[in-house]
C-alpha cells in the first residue's frame, strides 16, 4: 500500500513536471512583445518605481524569458519549488497573496454546493433505482441529462433573469449589498451569504445530473446483484435490503468518486464565479488569464493541475481502502 | 471466400425450397421460415427505437441539422446582413446663432496680411469695438496694417504705407552698449561722437550706474554684465526722424497729441502710435486693401443662388461705402431697409441678404425655406427679448413620407405638414432646433415581427438567420473537433493497447499528462492570446477545432486501450494471429470494429461537451469573433446586465436549441449504448 502510494506520487511529479512544461511553452510564445508592453505598462504606472529598461529585465530575468524556453523552464521551475511564485501582473501582489484572498471564498462556495449537490442527487438517484422504468425513473433521468447538458454560463444568466431581473430577489452580482458597511457583524454574513446563493444553485444544478446517474447506475447494478436475490429470497424486509444491503454497496463506488472530487473544491468555479463576481480563485484566474497574468496562470495552472492528480490519487487510494476485495498494486 | 455468407438469406431460401414441396402451400408451426433473424445492425437499429427518448434526441437532432445546414438555404436573409428601418427620431434640424467671428474675405489676393495679425484680427476687432475706435494701426513684422472700420459690423484690413516724421513727447531709447575694457560704445543706430570719452568719465565718477549729460541729451547708464553698461539716451519733446517739418505742423502735433488722435495738416494725414510715454508720428500715405473682416453672413433667402467672393467682398464694402458696386460682371446696389442689408441686382429684385444671424440645417447638407428661416429668427429674437433659453414653435416642415422622401403632390408641389420645433439655446450661445424627422437607422433590437419572426440583435442582425448560421458553425465544431479526438485517440489507443510494453507505457503517461492538461484555462488563454494578435475569425476557428481536438484525446485513446486489451486475448484475434493476417489488418480490421460501438457511444456524448466548451468560449468572447456568428456569441452580445433584461427574446432561444442540442446528443448516445449492449454498466 505504502510502496504503491509511493510510485503513484512520483508519477504524478513526473506527470506534472511534463504538464507545466507544456504550459510553460505556450506562456513563453504569449505574442511578441508582451512583456515589454507589460512593462511599459508597469513604469509608467503612478507610484512606479522602476523604469522601463528595469522592469523588461526584471521580468525577462525573472520568468527566464531572456533564456531559451527549456532553460528558461527550469529557471521558473527552481523558483516554483522554493515557493517563489512572484508577483502578479494584474493584482499588483505577491501571487500567493492573491490566492490567500481568494482561495476560501471559492472553498466555500464549491463546499456548499457540494453538500447540497450530495443530499440532492443521491436520493434521488437511489430512488430512481429503486423504482426502474417507473414515471419517476424517467423523471429524475430526464432531468439529470437536461443538468448535464446545461451551459453554466446560459444556466447562470437564466437564474439572474428569473431571481434577479424579473422577482429582484438577489443582487445581479457581487459578493457585497449596497449598503455592507453599515451592517453589523451577522448582518455582514447574512448579506455574502445571499450573494452566494445564485453561484451555488448554479453550480449545484450543473453537477447534480452527473452524480444523480452515476448513483442510479450503480444502484441498479448492485440491485441486480445475487446477493440481494439471496437477501430477498430470505424475506428480508425491502426496506431494510435497500437501506441496508444495497446503499451500502452502492457507496463504494460513490465514495472513491466523492472523495476524489475533494481537491477540486479549492479550484474554483471558473465561470460561474466570473458571472457572479464571486471574488473567488476562478475568477482571479480568468482575470488574470484575458490580461495574461503569467505569474499568476503559472500558479493557478501549476495548482489546478496538482489538484486533478491529487483527487486521481485519493480515489484510487480510497477504492483500495473502502472495497476489500480491490487489491493495490 | 468470393461473397458473404447470409444466414438470413440462405434461411429463407431454404424455407422457400420447403414451401415449394408442399402442395398446399401451408406452413407447418415449427417452419423455419416463421422465425425472422435479425442482423446484428438490425437488432441494435430495433433495440435503439424502442427506446422512446432516443428516438426524441434523434428528431432533436435531424431537426437541428436540417434547420442549420438548410434552412439557410430556404431562408432569405443572411448572417451578416444588416437590416435597416425608417424611425421617427428626435433629431437636431437646425442651428440658429448670432455670428459673433468676424470672418475674413480677400480683397486682393496679391496683398498678403501677415498670419499673426490676420490671425490676431478678431480679438482686434472686438477690442477696437469696445473702445469705440474706427481705426486703429498694427504694426507687424514686415508690414503696418491699418484697420478701419467701413461701418458696424464690417472692418477693412489694408497695407499701410507710412512714412516716420518724428517722435513726440518724453522716451528713452537704449543708444548702444558701452565696454569698461575698451572705453568705446558699440551704437546701435547712428554714432553720436565723443559720447564714448564721456562715458568714461561718468563711469569713473559713479561705477554703479547714473546719467549724466552731453551735448544737450540726457543719457543715462546701467551696469550689464561682464564690465559693459547698456547706455540709453533720454529725448524730450520733439525730435525729427528725416526733414524737420514747419511750425504749423508742430502747432497741430501739439494739439493732437494731447487728446493722442491723428490729425491733419498741408492735406497729408498723420497718425500718432503710441510707443511708451511718447509718440511716434507718421505721415500716412494711401494704403492698400487686403481683406474685409466681418461677422456678416450672406443668406440668399429661397433661392439659394450662388455667391462668388467677388460678390460678397464688393458688397461688404459697399455697404460701408457708397452702396453701388459691381461685381462679376453685373451693378449691384446694398442698402440697409428695415434693419436688414439687402443687396439687389441691376433689375432692382433681392438678390441677397447680409446678416449676422444665420439659420441653417444642423447638418449643413440639406436647404431651409426662408419662410421658415424667418419665422426661426423671429422666435429667436422674441426668445433673446423674453430672456428665454427654450421654446417651441409650430410651423410646417416638408411632409416625410414612411422611408424618409419628401412628398409631392400630383402637380409636384412639395406637401407640407404641421411639426413642433423645440428651440434652445446651448452653453456656448447657439440655438438648436429640434424636431421629429424620419430618419434611416440601423434595426437594432426590434422585438419580433413578420419581417423578423425572431427579431433583430445589437447590430441589426436577423436573430433568426445568426441562430442558423450559428448552429452550422456549433454542429461544425463538434464534428470537427470529436473527428479529430477519435482519430488521434484510435491510433494511440490502437498502438497502446496493441503494442503493449513500452509502447504502452510512454502512449499511456502522455494520456495522463493530457488528461490532466486544465482545458477550459487553456483555451480562455488561446483565445486571449489570439485577441491580442487580432487573428482573423476564421483562423481562430480553426485553431479553436485543432487545439480542443488535441486537448480531447486523451479519453478516447484510455477507452480504446481498455478495449483493445480485453479483445486481444480473445480467440478471434488468435485466429487472426494464426492465420497470418498484418499487424495493420489486425489492428484496423479486427480490432477497431469491435470498440467502434463504444466509440460511437463515446463521439455522440462528446459533440455534446464540445458544443458546450465551444460555445462557453464563445460567450467568453474568446472564440469565434464578432462578423462569424455561433451561439454562444450571440448571448454574449446580449449578456450585459441591461440588454438581459430587455432582449430576452434573444437569448433565451439561443440558449435552449444550445441545451436542446446537448440533450438530444445525450440521449441518443444513452440509446446507443443501450442498443449496442443492454447489459452494460453505463
Amino acid at each position: 500500500m505504502l510502496k504503491y502510494t509511493l510510485k503513484r506520487l512520483l508519477y504524478s511529479v513526473l506527470i506534472l513536471f511534463f504538464v507545466m512544461f507544456i504550459i510553460y511553452i505556450l506562456m513563453y510564445n504569449m505574442p511578441m512583445g508582451y512583456v515589454e508592453t507589460k512593462a511599459r505598462e508597469l513604469a509608467s504606472r503612478p507610484g512606479a518605481t522602476k523604469s522601463y529598461a528595469e522592469w523588461l529585465a526584471d521580468l525577462n530575468a525573472q520568468y527566464g524569458m531572456d533564456k531559451g524556453v527549456v532553460q528558461g523552464y527550469f529557471v521558473w521551475l527552481s523558483h516554483a519549488v522554493r515557493g517563489e511564485w512572484g508577483d502578479s501582473w494584474a493584482w499588483t501582489l505577491p501571487v500567493t497573496q492573491e490566492f490567500h484572498n481568494t482561495v476560501w471564498y471559492s472553498f466555500i462556495l464549491s463546499l456548499v454546493s457540494f453538500i447540497f449537490e450530495i443530499l440532492i442527487a443521491i436520493p434521488l438517484g437511489i430512488t430512481a433505482a429503486k423504482k426502474q422504468y417507473s414515471f419517476t425513473d424517467y423523471f429524475t433521468t430526464v432531468i439529470s441529462m437536461v443538468c448535464i447538458s446545461m451551459p453554466t454560463f446560459f444556466l447562470a444568466t437564466l437564474l439572474k433573469y428569473v431571481f434577479s431581473v424579473k422577482l429582484g430577489w438577489f443582487d445581479l452580482s457581487g459578493m457585497q449589498g449596497r449598503n455592507y458597511m453599515n451592517l453589523s457583524d451577522f448582518g455582514k454574513f447574512l448579506d455574502v451569504a445571499k450573494h452566494f446563493v445564485l453561484p451555488s444553485i448554479t453550480i449545484i444544478i450543473i453537477s447534480i445530473g452527473g452524480l444523480m446517474r452515476y448513483t442510479r447506475t450503480n444502484m441498479l447494478e448492485v440491485l441486480n446483484a445475487d446477493y440481494i436475490r439471496t437477501a430477498r429470497a430470505k424475506g428480508v424486509p425491502e426496506k431494510k435490503v435497500i437501506n441496508y444491503h444495497a446503499f451500502r454497496n452502492t457507496l463504494i463506488p460513490l465514495v472513491t468518486t466523492l472523495g476524489g472530487s475533494l481537491p477540486g473544491l479549492f479550484s474554483g468555479a471558473l465561470i460561474t464565479e466570473s458571472l457572479f463576481a464571486i471574488r473567488g480563485i476562478g475568477f482571479a484566474s480568468y482575470a488574470s488569464m484575458t490580461q495574461a497574468d503569467i505569474p499568476f496562470i503559472m500558479f493557478y495552472l501549476a495548482f489546478i493541475s496538482i489538484l486533478t492528480l491529487l483527487g486521481n490519487l485519493i480515489s484510487d487510494l480510497l477504492y483500495g481502502l473502502v472495497d476489500p476485495r480491490v487489491r493495490l498494486s | 471466400m468470393a461473397d458473404k455468407y447470409y444466414l438470413n438469406a440462405a434461411l429463407k431460401a431454404r424455407a422457400a425450397k420447403a414451401v415449394d414441396r408442399k402442395t398446399d402451400g401451408e406452413i407447418a408451426l415449427d417452419d423455419i421460415s416463421r422465425v425472422k433473424v435479425l442482423s446484428p445492425g438490425r437488432q441494435v437499429f430495433k433495440r435503439f427505437i424502442r427506446n422512446r427518448l432516443a428516438v426524441f434526441g434523434s428528431m432533436l437532432l435531424i431537426f437541428m441539422f436540417v434547420f442549420s445546414f438548410i434552412g439557410p438555404l430556404f431562408y432569405s436573409y443572411g448572417q451578416k446582413q444588416i437590416f435597416y428601418k425608417f424611425d421617427r427620431q428626435t433629431v437636431n434640424y437646425a442651428m440658429a446663432k448670432d455670428n459673433t467671428a468676424y470672418n475674413g474675405y480677400d480683397i486682393d489676393p496679391d496683398a498678403a496680411v501677415e498670419r499673426t495679425v490676420n490671425n490676431a484680427m478678431n480679438s482686434r476687432i472686438k477690442s477696437m469695438i469696445a473702445d469705440g475706435d474706427t481705426l486703429r494701426f498694427e504694426m507687424g513684422k514686415d508690414n503696418a496694417y491699418e484697420i478701419e472700420k467701413l461701418r458696424d459690423d464690417i472692418y477693412r484690413v489694408s497695407i499701410a504705407d507710412l512714412t516716420p516724421i518724428c517722435t513726440y513727447g518724453s522716451s528713452t531709447v537704449n543708444i548702444g552698449t558701452y565696454s569698461q575694457v575698451r572705453k568705446t560704445i558699440e551704437f546701435r543706430g547712428e554714432e553720436v561722437e565723443g559720447l564714448a570719452d564721456a562715458m568714461t568719465a561718468a563711469v569713473k565718477k559713479n561705477a554703479g550706474g547714473g546719467s549724466f549729460t552731453y551735448g544737450g541729451v540726457t543719457y543715462s547708464y546701467k551696469k550689464g554684465q561682464a564690465k559693459t553698461y547698456a547706455v540709453s539716451a533720454s529725448f524730450d519733446g520733439l525730435r525729427y526722424i528725416g526733414e524737420p517739418m514747419d511750425e504749423s505742423f508742430e502747432a497741430a502735433l501739439e494739439a493732437a497729441a494731447e487728446k493722442g488722435e491723428s490729425f491733419v495738416c498741408d492735406g497729408a494725414e498723420y497718425i500718432l502710435v503710441a510707443n511708451g510715454a511718447a509718440w511716434d508720428v507718421y505721415r500716412r500715405n494711401a494704403a492698400r486693401p487686403a481683406r474685409v473682416f466681418s461677422r456678416l453672413t450672406v443668406d440668399t433667402f429661397e433661392s439659394g443662388a450662388p455667391v462668388s467672393n467677388e460678390l460678397r467682398v464688393n458688397a461688404l464694402l459697399a455697404a460701408g461705402g457708397s452702396g453701388r458696386f459691381t461685381a462679376d460682371g453685373q451693378q449691384w446696389t446694398v442698402a440697409e431697409e428695415d434693419g436688414f442689408l439687402i443687396v439687389r441686382g441691376a433689375d432692382g429684385a433681392e438678390y441677397m441678404e447680409l446678416t449676422p444671424f444665420s439659420v441653417r440645417r444642423y447638418t449643413g447638407e440639406d436647404s431651409m425655406e426662408y419662410s421658415l428661416k424667418k419665422a426661426v429668427a423671429e422666435k429667436v429674437e422674441e426668445m433673446i427679448e423674453a430672456g428665454a433659453k427654450s421654446g417651441s414653435m409650430a410651423c410646417l416642415l416638408p411632409m416625410q413620407g414612411e422611408s424618409g422622401e419628401y412628398v409631392y403632390d400630383e402637380n409636384g408641389v412639395l406637401q407640407y405638414q404641421e411639426a413642433e420645433l423645440v428651440i434652445s439655446q446651448r452653453e456656448t450661445g447657439e440655438f438648436v432646433i429640434t424636431a421629429e424627422q424620419t430618419i434611416y437607422v440601423i434595426d437594432r433590437f426590434s422585438a419580433p415581427s413578420s419581417r423578423h419572426i425572431l427579431g433583430t440583435d445589437g447590430d441589426g442582425f436577423d436573430v433568426l438567420a445568426r441562430i442558423m448560421y450559428g448552429g452550422r458553425v456549433s454542429l461544425m465544431v463538434g464534428f470537427v473537433v470529436v473527428f479529430l479526438e477519435i482519430f488521434l485517440g484510435v491510433i494511440m489507443g490502437g498502438l497502446a493497447g496493441y503494442y503493449g510494453g513500452w509502447v504502452d507505457m510512454l502512449i499511456m503517461r502522455l494520456v495522463d499528462i493530457f488528461y490532466c492538461l486544465p482545458s477550459l484555462p487553456i483555451m480562455i488563454i488561446l483565445g486571449a492570446m489570439m485577441d491580442a494578435l487580432r487573428m482573423n475569425t476564421y483562423v481562430r476557428l480553426l485553431i479553436m477545432m485543432a487545439a480542443l481536438g488535441i486537448m480531447g484525446w486523451a479519453g478516447v485513446a484510455r477507452l480504446v486501450r481498455g478495449q483493445i486489451l480485453s479483445l486481444r486475448e480473445q480467440e478471434f484475434m488468435v485466429a487472426t494471429e494464426a492465420t497470418g493476417i498484418k499487424v495493420k489488418g489486425r489492428i484496423f480490421h479486427h480490432l477497431v470494429p469491435n470498440v467502434m460501438p463504444q466509440l460511437i457511444v463515446t463521439a455522440t456524448m462528446g459533440m455534446g461537451s464540445v458544443i458546450i466548451t465551444e460555445s462557453t468560449l464563445s460567450f467568453l468572447g474568446l472564440g469565434v469573433k464578432h462578423p462569424l456568428a455561433t451561439w454562444g456569441t450571440m448571448i454574449n452580445s446580449v449578456s450585459s446586465a441591461s440588454a438581459m433584461a430587455h432582449y430576452a427574446y434573444i437569448w433565451i432561444p439561443v440558449g435552449l436549441l444550445i441545451c436542446l442540442t446537448v440533450i438530444a446528443f445525450n440521449f441518443v448516445g444513452d440509446g446507443l449504448r443501450d442498443a449496442y449492449d443492454p447489459k452494460a454498466k453505463r
